[in-house]
């Protein structure tokens, strides 16, 4: 069996700060084998996006984090590559998609100036020409209808959902192992959203491309993951998959979760049986699901 | 049940770049006291429009609105500014960052002149224990406070000029999914023992259903169905209203059945 997209392993962060050091992440193992859609849910502050900044190899350079555990993409220890071949890495191997799409988009570049850029990341000195060809087939398939016009605009003149789409269609133009999205489609209404999320979806189920889905939306994750990882304050607390896990929560912490989302059934805003104590119990693992039993 | 706010064919229209964009067209609905009217929409629907019409921060191009029975100016008096109070999806942005919490809610006393002077102090202890937070808050800034205490704060002062209607745009939707549930929770308790009206705008269809009393549908500044919530959800009659819920992410079976229901109806109409 070829090793596993991503793996990490009893990862630590820690921030130095003037007034002591502040531990972001108290060693999380996750992993993500060949196109599988792995979701890392959890609340703001709970460490989601800064172990995706961590893959992307964003936090290494900042002197203030300290960071403890491995990362392996591929079966290579990202520690162990020259920041070149790290970088190399980024836009090509592995792909971000962020929260806000408009505000990821440079607004003083055309699309197109900024896809081409994509593409040369893996194919560098790529014609003006042989890159159209490409955005437009890229662009093809999120259901955009007019790729010229698109390439040919703004972020600003386009909507948030078609931003989103681009974003999406950048993101995996190079073919990428592993995708990572941070909240994708957050800032999109709900029908855009879905629209999206299908899209990606159907993208992603057909290049077999690994996700990494960052969110603390539990419907989204529901819809969108195959496995689930819930993150509480820096520590995963439950792992299984997706719909045994949304039909039967094991950890306090995700029974929380779950009990505090407003269902579209009705039922009024539940009384929340929270406490915060009992958050903090040892991760539970839904049977055949805990990473020894996976990477067995 | 009397009619707090009447809104009467209102439109609103904007020029941009010359072009003339129709926000709010002939729309017409009643609120009623003590209940919690909830308007949806995508943006761009004219939800925030509406909601600023009815603050009285945009004058509405034509028709007009009454409010307790008679007629709401386009300039309001400071009566009618106080008994109309705004509630923001952000309170970061909405509390002044260089005031204390005290002092944003004293200034609020201030303005309207509510109670004995020397009592205020006193009072803006009373009204953040009032949200569920302690009386020494007044002392801390925003900035030292988590987004739901900071809403709450935010709530606190929309409360403490003795309001009667009070537009929530968007309260909880920059909130953790467990800060919602408890910020939800005051803002239902608040409404039931102080016999407040709401106007609750927002895009979360999961929330509006648990929430409001009736609900507003609006699509491109038209307001495309009226009704009470459990109505709308489980049989809404437009086919956006439809659209809107079938594209709710859930997270129960329950939830996904009625989905797919509504879905199925929507691709047997079309």
């Amino acid at each position: 069996m070829s090793a596993p997209t991503l793996k990490i392993d009893d990862l630590k962060l820690s921030f130095k700060t003037w007034s002591g050091t502040a531990q972001v992440l108290h060693g999380i193992s996750l992993h993500i084998k060949k196109g599988e859609r792995v979701a890392l849910v959890g609340e703001s502050g709970s460490g989601k996006s800064v172990t995706a900044r961590i893959v992307l190899g964003m936090l290494q350079q900042l002197k203030s984090a300290r960071i403890a555990g491995s990362v392996e993409f591929e079966g290579v220890n990202l520690e162990t590559l020259k920041p070149a071949s790290r970088h190399a890495l980024r836009g090509t191997r592995m792909s971000m998609i962020f929260q806000d799409p408009t505000s990821s988009l440079n607004p003083v570049y055309p699309i197109f100036a900024q896809f081409k850029e994509v593409l040369e990341r893996a194919q560098p000195g790529i014609t003006n020409e042989k890159a159209r060809e490409k955005a437009i087939s890229a662009l093809a398939d999120v259901a955009i209808n007019e790729p010229d016009r698109v390439l040919d605009s703004y972020a600003f003149q386009l909507s948030g959902g078609m931003n989103q789409r681009v974003m999406i269609a950048m993101a995996l133009a190079n073919n990428p192992a592993l995708l990572l999205a941070d909240e994708p489609g957050t800032a999109l209404d709900v029908t855009v959203q879905a629209q999206t999320l299908k899209l990606m979806s159907e993208l992603v189920k057909k290049h077999h491309t690994s996700v990494l889905f960052i969110s603390h939306n539990l419907g989204v994750v529901r819809e969108f993951a195959d496995r689930v990882y819930v993150i509480y304050k820096g520590n995963i607390v439950e792992q299984g998959p997706t719909e045994r896990l949304f039909d039967d929560p094991k950890h306090p912490y995700t029974r929380a979760l779950l009990s505090a989302v407003p269902r579209i059934t009705g039922g009024g805003i539940p009384d929340l049986d929270d406490d915060p104590g009992r958050f903090t119990a040892p991760l539970v693992a839904h049977e055949g699901y805990s990473e020894r039993e996976l990477l067995a | 049940m009397s009619t707090l706010l009447s809104v009467n064919n209102v439109s609103k229209q904007f020029e941009v770049n010359g072009r003339t964009v129709q926000a709010i067209d002939a729309v017409s609905f009643a609120v009623e006291k003590g209940e919690c009217l909830a308007i949806v929409g995508e943006s761009g629907s004219g939800k925030s429009t509406i909601a600023n019409i009815i603050l009285g921060i945009y004058a509405a191009t034509s028709g007009s609105l009454t409010f307790n029975g008679s007629e709401l100016p386009a300039k309001r008096s400071k009566e009618y500014r106080r008994a109309i109070q705004l509630v923001q999806q952000n309170p970061l942005s909405s509390l002044n960052p260089r005031r204390s919490i005290g002092a944003s809610l004293r200034l609020a006393l201030d303005v309207h002149d509510i109670g004995e002077k020397a009592g205020r102090a006193k009072r803006t202890g009373e009204l953040l224990e009032d949200v569920g937070l302690p009386a020494d808050f007044r002392r801390r800034s925003p900035s030292s406070l988590s987004g739901g205490q900071r809403q709450r704060v935010a709530i606190a002062r929309a409360l403490a000029c003795q309001s009667e209607l009070v537009v929530l745009d968007e309260p909880t939707s920059a909130l953790d999914v467990l800060v919602q549930a408890r910020v939800l929770k005051l803002l239902k308790e608040l409404k039931d023992s102080r016999g407040l009206t709401y106007v609750f705008i927002t895009h979360d269809l999961s929330v509006v259903r648990n929430i409001a009393d009736r609900v507003a549908v609006f699509e491109r500044g038209k307001l495309v169905e009226l009704g009470q919530t459990s109505a709308i959800f489980t049989n809404p009659q437009n086919p956006y209203t439809r659209r809107l819920i079938g594209a709710v992410p859930v997270v129960s079976r329950e939830e996904a059945a009625l989905r797919d229901r509504l879905m199925e109806q929507e691709s047997g109409n079309a």
